[in-house]
């Protein structure tokens, strides 16, 4: 039937033509049927031999896997009032595979929503490396114009690479509280990428809380398979894998008392940090380190701009002082050195000390705070009025070593071992210390500073709160935390309280001695009365340490009055017997320790409050005090 | 006229080919328009093959003597439409190639094809005996050129190119010098390049306005060969299955019940469909050459051959582009692309190849 032969030749008269015919017929036989092998051979590769291939790059044209973000774990305050949440917010991102051309993309993407053109195309740089299909976001927590304008250029089909997806993104307070202990998240860099298996695209904890939890929080990240058509238009969705959320947390955190410990700093304006902690467990109650900044703005991709100005910010609202500032201790380390003196037998709380208002030491004359002179003194008393010369005289007969010894006993100058990253050590000097850091050999005059917290003395406020924990227990060194308890996903599991850090074998009569001491300072004639709580037995103690002796005088140059002013702390616990809440409040540049009490009782007063169901107050901040004589201290002679 | 004995010379497998490719084309038809506005496109197809199978029966019918006779009838008829798709046509896909009508758009180019097979039949036929002289070929390029040019000019380069393979075909069948066979060749290789430089002008203008304007153009060519590729690469041996396919329903082709109805066959029909429909329009066009050999006079042989090199050029392009091989251009696939004047002068054209062979017999 298909035969062409020239044997079945027809009936017909064969001529001459006829045959040129035929053969004619049959060489476009051949080639038809040469062709058409050939377009079967053609199919034959790409369907069988490259099917894969193909099948792979048709299933990319017309499936988008879609990541759905998790949701990061809520963190809830020790009465389960939501700290820290989500909300949902829009990103316009770029699948770069669907774009034919990038820079058209790049060019018409910039102009609808309103960005730099070149801003955009560093981002996209700067994504190079990930997978085309990846959607590379582009504007995190767009606003709904932006929404609106992509949607607008996607019905138009001009922008079908580009894609609008909702997820979840961090809600903080608005108010940047407790933003050092929460932290923010952000993008993974490159760097965590390679140290820490996350995955490109993923947003972890940077910072504070969020850093140090981030693998609890984080969550898993869920997928969407959805087929689109050539426009980029989802038609249908061929299965998804739900994003599970991050575990909810709850802090040791109490959601009153921090808010009290910020609006009395806020109230006087100071900057400064704040550690509050119930004594007995380590848990803290309030975290708190000014300036702050907002992590919202980190959690919805920081800009530029806002970025640098934070780095670049003369008050570094970067640094969480709570952890990360060193400080002189002032008058507030004078336990320690009491402590030191009277562990080692040197005094009893009975020795006394006659304060003239000044002393000479090797030679050197050192002032008392107090000008005419506290008069005779007993260690109890020393401690109620903070007299320098006291400690002067005990200290130089302790020796700067015991003091080193104690006072690491108590938690200064070593790690708190708190669950929030970065934590720098302070300073207890000691004549090891200077010889092996220094080279130089310990004067013996060093010590008188160091007696009265001045000198080569640094601490943490985080240490400090340790400190006066430890001093409420009666030597027991608790270790900060911040985990209270932890839904993993069938109820609340408590967290175990972390080990003690020790407990040095303080002497019954050396803690009752510093109790009464504290307790005098606060409910006696002390520097302390304005913190002073009827009912409650607050014990506490102030300090004033000098900027300018710390700093030097190099650092006098361009900088303003403001910043030589001293700094303020106030230490405290309470009530005087078992007590249930310790602290520390330090006020940069506060002048002296009285503001620094003021907001202490705020924070007690509001943490009683709460505990006994009464109304919460409020903060008053004095009127501002009426400009006083400058005093001019001579030497390193400081404290209140 | 027709006699009752004819009746049993009709070509009935090559009825029952044509009719299965009709047949595949208005499933695919059916399967690519499944979603979206042309949902009913099949149907059209459906009324264009009936009328199509009406025009077969009086092709077959009418002795193909007596239509040579009056061939330059038919011929200037033709020329008379296709200078009137140029002044009065519709333009559709940036192109004038359809006279409206009360029911449907004609589009005289399809019908060019079959007069112009007919004509140039009819005068290889009357000429010399042998091979045809230059004159022959002189006159019969200018029997070609006028349609050629008139449907280059709408424009429509694909269609045009198809009426100068009906020249080609009928002179080499007339016996042409294969010498000369071989100067046209070269002077085509020659040509290309000039041609090539014309031509990619054009498309660089084409280019400039997709970018000021991507409206006209939003997807490009290049684009549509890559899919075309794809859409048959991932069929794989086996087909996605009827309506199945992806690139074709999700519009990742474009115009797939049209010009890349052969991409969507193959990607929901995979390699066997593939070969199942290459059968069929290898045995369709093995089948008209024999027409071509058992023809009773050298005018079925002329006209059998005129017929069969349009529709064999437009089915090798077509599919050559489908798997994307070759440039995109609008070249319908004759019998499955959707189009009522592609279907209806095909099957006209395989009424006339039945004819001849229906007749092989008579005196």
């Amino acid at each position: 039937m298909l035969g062409l032969a020239p044997s079945d030749l027809s009936s017909v008269t064969v001529s001459e033509d006829r045959r040129k015919l035929v053969t004619r017929l049959t060489v476009l036989w051949y080639l038809v049927i040469v062709m058409f092998v050939a377009l079967a051979m053609a199919f034959w590769y790409f369907q069988v031999v490259q099917y894969e291939k193909f099948r792979e790059v048709a299933e990319n044209n017309h499936q988008r896997t879609l990541g759905l973000r998790a949701p990061r774990g809520v963190m809830f305050d020790r009465h389960g009032k939501i700290l820290v949440e989500n909300r949902d917010s829009f990103v316009i991102s770029v699948v770069r595979e669907h774009s034919r051309d990038m820079d058209r993309t790049i060019r018409l993407l910039a102009q609808v929503v309103g960005l730099d053109e070149a801003s955009v195309r560093e981002v996209v740089r700067r994504h190079r490396g990930q997978p085309g299909y990846q959607p590379i976001p582009i504007v995190e927590d767009a606003t709904l114009a932006q929404v609106a304008a992509v949607t607008a250029h996607r019905l138009d089909t001009e922008l079908p690479e580009v894609v609008v997806e909702r997820v979840p993104t961090r809600r903080y307070p608005t108010d940047a509280m407790a933003a050092h202990l929460f932290g923010y998240v952000g993008e993974v860099t490159e760097g965590q990428l390679t140290r820490e298996g996350y995955r490109s695209g993923d947003v972890v904890g940077q910072a504070g809380f969020e850093k140090v939890y981030n693998k609890l929080l984080m969550g898993v990240d869920g997928a969407r398979r959805v087929v689109v058509n050539s426009l980029g238009r989802e038609i249908r969705t061929i299965d998804e894998v739900p994003p599970s959320e991050g575990r909810r947390v709850q802090l040791t955190i109490d959601y009153d008392v921090q808010r009290a410990t910020e609006e009395g700093f806020k109230g006087f304006g100071y900057a400064g940090a704040a550690v509050v902690l119930d004594p007995r467990t380590g848990e803290l109650l309030s975290y708190v380190s000014l300036p702050a900044y907002d992590p919202n703005t980190f959690a919805a991709g920081i800009d530029r701009a806002t970025w640098s100005a934070l780095n670049t910010d003369a008050l570094k609202p970067l640094q969480d002082r709570a952890i990360q500032g060193r400080y002189s201790p002032g008058s507030t380390f004078k336990m320690a050195v009491a402590a030191a003196a009277l562990e080692e037998g040197i005094i009893t709380p009975d020795f006394t000390v006659h304060c003239t208002g000044s002393a000479d030491f090797y030679g050197r004359l050192f002032h008392c705070w107090k000008l005419g002179g506290h008069g005779t003194m007993d260690l109890r008393h020393a401690i109620e009025q903070s007299c320098d010369v006291y400690f002067y005289t005990i200290g130089k007969m302790v020796g700067v070593d015991k003091i080193n010894k104690w006072a690491t006993a108590l938690g200064l100058g070593v790690k708190s071992g708190i669950d929030l990253p970065n934590e720098v050590t302070g300073l207890v000097p000691s004549t090891e210390w200077k010889r092996t850091k220094l080279h130089e050999n310990w004067y013996p005059g060093e010590t008188i500073s160091v007696a009265i917290g001045q000198g080569q003395v640094s601490v943490t406020p985080v240490s400090m709160a340790v400190y006066m924990a430890a001093l409420a227990n009666g030597g027991r060194r608790v270790t900060p935390h911040l985990v209270k308890a932890v839904d993993e996903g069938n109820g609340w599991k408590s967290v175990a309280t972390p080990e003690s850090a020790g407990t040095a074998p303080f002497k019954p009569e050396t803690m009752a001695a510093i109790h009464d001491g504290l307790w005098m300072v606060v409910n006696a004639a002390g520097t302390g009365g304005s913190a002073r709580m009827v009912g409650y037995d607050v014990s506490g103690k102030t300090g004033t340490a000098q900027v300018i002796s710390l700093e030097g005088a190099k650092a006098l140059k361009g900088r303003t009055d403001l910043d030589l002013r001293d700094n303020g702390w106030f230490v405290f616990f309470a009530p005087r017997d078992n007590p249930e809440i310790a602290g520390v409040v330090f006020t940069e540049h506060g002048e002296h320790g009285t503001n620094a009490s003021l907001i202490s009782r705020h924070i007690l007063e509001t943490y009683f409050a709460k505990k006994e169901g009464r109304p919460l107050p409020t903060f008053k901040p004095p009127p501002p005090p009426a400009p006083k004589p400058a005093v001019v201290v001579p030497t390193t002679g400081a404290g209140q | 006229m027709f006699e009752r004995r004819l009746f049993f010379h009709i070509d009935y497998l090559m009825i029952i080919a044509l009719g299965a490719l009709c047949a595949v084309g208005v499933m695919m038809i059916y399967s690519t328009t499944s979603i979206g506005p042309n949902s009913t496109l099949y149907v059209k197809q459906l009324y264009a093959i009936a009328i199509g199978v009406v025009v077969f029966v009086v092709c077959l019918v009418i002795d193909y003597r007596t239509l040579a006779e009056n061939s330059l009838m038919f011929y200037l008829a033709v020329v008379v439409l296709l200078a009137g798709v140029l002044l009065f046509g519709t333009t559709g896909g940036g192109a004038r190639r359809w006279i409206p009508l009360p029911f449907f758009a004609l589009q005289p180019s399809e019908f060019a094809k079959l007069c112009v097979a007919l004509t140039l039949a009819k005068f290889f036929d009357e000429s010399r005996r042998g091979s045809p002289s230059m004159t022959d070929l002189a006159v019969g390029g200018v029997i070609t050129l006028v349609p050629f040019l008139l449907i280059a000019k709408e424009p429509d380069l694909g269609t045009a190119i198809t009426v100068l393979t009906i020249l080609l075909g009928i002179s080499f069948l007339a016996g042409m010098r294969l010498r000369l066979l071989g100067i046209l060749l070269i002077l085509a290789i020659v040509a290309a390049p000039v041609a090539w430089r014309y031509a990619l002008k054009d498309y660089q203008k084409s280019r400039i306005s997709t970018f000021i304007d991507p409206e006209i153009d939003p997807r490009g060519a290049g684009y549509q060969q890559i899919q075309a590729r794809i859409s048959v690469g991932s069929g794989g041996p086996w087909g996605k299955g009827f309506t199945k396919g992806t690139q074709g329903q999700l519009r990742f082709l474009p115009v797939a019940w049209n010009d890349f109805v052969f991409s969507v066959y193959g990607e929901e029909q995979g390699f066997v469909g593939v070969v199942v429909a290459l059968g069929l329009y290898l045995f369709v066009i093995v089948r008209a050459l024999e027409t071509a050999r058992l023809a009773k006079d050298r005018l079925g042989a002329y006209l059998v051959m005129g017929i069969l090199s349009a529709f064999t050029f437009q089915v090798m392009y077509n599919i050559t582009m489908s798997a994307g091989l070759a440039p995109v251009k609008g070249l319908t696939l004759p019998l499955m692309s959707s189009g009522g004047s592609s279907i209806v002068a095909t099957l006209a054209g395989f009424g006339l190849i039945l004819n001849v062979r229906m007749r092989r017999f008579t005196n």
